[in-house]
C-alpha cells in the first residue's frame, strides 16, 4: 500500500474565531480542540496534496523565525490530530496479483 | 470589542403550531408569535449557509417542534451540514419512532422536557388537562431510546408549593441526574395571566427558600441560569458584596445581562433572523435573502446591542440611589423591553432592591451549596 499525504476529516468544523486562533469541532462526539494560528495554518493545508515538510516550506514563506525543527513538530501535531481521528490519510490499494488475497 | 467571525449557535423556532396553549408561554403573543411555518426546503438550505459559516449547533424551538410531520428531514439537514442539535418540547408527541431517529443521529445533545409539577394537578393548571401524563411518558420514551431528557421546571403559582414533590419525582422517582428551573416570565401570554401565572413576591421568597435547600440537599443536581434560584444565588452574593464594602462585582455595574447575542443569533418560524428569542421584535434580516455572516459582522442594531454592556446602571433614574448597582447587570434585556418599551434599560424585575422594598426577604446564607 502506498500512504499519501495527510488529509483533513471533511466532518470537522474549522470555527475561527478570535485573532486568527480556532476550534476543530467534530460534531459526532461534540469534542473540541483549540488550535493556535500555526496550528490552523497547517490544518488549512492537510488537503492530500502537502506532507508535513511542504507545509514547514509554506510556513516559511508566510512567516518569520521558523525554528529549524519546525517540521518535526509538524509531524507531531498531524500524528496527535490523527489520533484524535481529524485527520486521515488516502490509501492507493496495491494491484494484487496471484492468490495473495486466498491466502 | 472582540467578536467571533460567525456565530457559535443558532435558535430557531422551527414552527409556530402548538397542540398546547400553556398560560404562561413566551411566544404566544409575542413578537416572536410570527405568521406561518416556512417549509423544509427553506431551512435545508439555511443549514448550508451555517455549515459554511462553521455554526456548530442548532437548537430547535417553537411552538411544538415535534409537531412538524417533516422534522427527520430538518434533522436530517442538521447533521448532514456537520452541526449538532438540541430541542426544545413539551413532550407530549414524541413517539418510540421519532426518539429512535433522533439517537441515531448520534448529533442530538438534548432534548429538554417541560414537566412543571409531581403530579397532574400542578402541570396541568398551566399546560392543559392530560399534558403531564403525556409529557412523562414522552421523558421515559427519549430514555428507553438512548436519548439524553432534559427537564425544566417552570415555576408558577400553582406549583411553588409541589417543588419538594417536583424534585423528589424528578431525582428519585424518575432518575434524573439533575433538572433546571425558571419562573414564568412577564413575556408573550404570561402577561395576559399575569394574576393567576406570575409568583408574588412572597412565593418567589419561598421558592428562593426551597429550592436552594432541596440543592444542598441533593447535592447541586438542581440548576438555573435564571428564575428563583439563580436570583437566589447571585442575589446572596451581591447582599454580601455591599456588606464588605466591595467596590464592584464581575460585570457588575452595567447592562452585562445576557449578552447572548455575542455567540448566537435567533431566528423567527417566519425566518425573520433576530438577535435572541426574547427579542424577537427586532428584525436583522431573513434567511436565504441576507448573508448571516455579514449580518453578524456589520449589523449595526446588532453591533449597538453588543455595546450595551457600555452602558453604567448608574445612568438611569431606575437605579438611583441603589446600594447593589455595581453588583447588578440589569439582566434581561428582553425582559427589560416587555416590561418598560426599552431594551437598553435594567429589567425591574430583576431588581433586589425592588424586591426588598416590596417585602421580599434573601434566604439564608447557610442555605448555598
Amino acid at each position: 500500500m502506498d500512504v499519501k499525504n495527510p488529509i483533513a476529516n471533511p466532518l470537522i468544523v474549522l470555527r475561527e474565531e478570535f485573532d486568527d486562533w480556532a476550534i476543530l469541532f467534530d460534531p459526532d462526539t461534540g469534542n473540541a480542540f483549540g488550535l493556535n494560528p500555526t496550528g490552523v495554518f497547517i490544518w488549512k493545508l492537510l488537503d492530500g496534496k502537502h506532507d508535513a515538510d511542504a507545509i514547514v516550506s509554506r510556513l516559511r514563506e508566510e512567516a518569520d523565525d521558523v525554528p529549524e525543527d519546525a517540521a518535526e513538530h509538524a509531524r507531531q501535531f498531524i500524528a496527535a490530530l490523527e489520533a484524535q481521528g481529524l485527520v486521515g490519510y488516502e490509501i492507493e490499494q496495491e494491484r494484487r496479483t496471484g492468490n495473495g488475497d486466498r491466502g | 470589542m472582540k467578536l467571533m467571525r460567525t456565530p457559535k449557535k443558532i435558535d430557531i423556532d422551527i414552527t409556530n403550531r402548538c397542540n398546547l396553549r400553556c398560560r404562561y408561554c413566551y411566544h404566544y403573543e409575542s413578537a416572536g408569535d410570527a405568521g406561518g411555518d416556512l417549509p423544509a426546503e427553506e431551512w435545508l438550505q439555511f443549514f448550508g449557509e451555517l455549515n459554511r459559516c462553521a455554526v456548530t449547533e442548532v437548537t430547535l424551538a417553537g411552538g411544538e417542534p415535534f409537531i412538524r410531520e417533516d422534522l427527520e428531514a430538518i434533522v436530517g439537514g442538521i447533521v448532514k451540514n456537520r452541526m449538532r442539535f438540541a430541542i426544545l418540547s413539551n413532550g407530549t408527541l414524541i413517539t418510540d419512532e421519532m426518539a429512535a431517529f433522533l439517537a441515531s443521529t448520534k448529533r442530538c445533545n438534548y432534548v429538554q422536557i417541560s414537566i412543571d409539577g409531581s403530579m397532574p394537578e400542578s402541570h396541568d393548571a398551566m399546560r392543559g388537562r392530560g399534558s403531564f401524563a403525556r409529557a412523562v411518558e414522552g421523558l421515559l420514551t427519549l430514555r428507553r431510546n438512548g436519548v439524553r431528557a432534559a427537564v425544566r421546571v417552570t415555576i408558577h403559582r400553582k406549583n411553588v408549593h409541589d417543588l419538594e414533590g417536583i424534585t423528589r419525582f424528578l431525582l428519585e422517582d424518575i432518575g434524573l441526574g439533575s433538572f433546571g428551573t425558571n419562573s414564568a416570565g412577564a413575556m408573550g401570554l404570561c402577561r395576559k395571566n399575569a394574576e393567576i401565572v406570575q409568583l408574588t413576591t412572597e412565593d418567589r421568597v419561598l421558592a428562593m427558600e426551597t429550592l436552594l435547600r432541596l440543592s444542598k440537599k441533593y447535592n447541586g443536581r438542581i440548576q438555573a441560569m435564571a428564575g428563583p434560584l439563580a436570583e437566589a444565588r447571585h442575589w446572596l452574593e451581591m447582599e454580601e458584596a455591599r456588606l464588605e464594602g466591595r467596590p464592584q462585582m464581575p460585570n457588575g455595574g452595567s447592562l452585562t445581562g445576557c449578552g447572548c447575542y455575542k455567540s448566537s443569533l435567533s431566528v423567527r418560524a417566519d425566518g425573520a433572523i433576530t438577535p435572541c428569542t426574547m427579542l424577537s421584535h427586532i428584525e436583522l434580516g431573513r434567511i436565504n435573502r441576507d448573508d448571516l455572516g455579514g449580518l453578524w459582522r456589520e449589523h449595526t442594531t446588532l453591533n449597538a446591542l453588543r455595546r450595551r454592556d457600555e452602558i453604567p446602571l448608574s445612568g438611569f433614574s431606575f437605579c438611583e440611589g441603589c446600594p447593589y448597582v455595581n453588583y447588578c447587570t440589569g439582566n434581561c434585556p428582553g425582559l427589560s423591553y416587555t416590561l418598560t418599551g426599552e431594551v437598553n434599560h435594567p429589567s425591574p424585575d430583576a431588581c433586589l432592591r425592588k424586591f426588598l422594598a416590596e417585602g421580599g426577604r434573601l434566604p439564608d446564607r447557610a442555605l448555598l451549596c
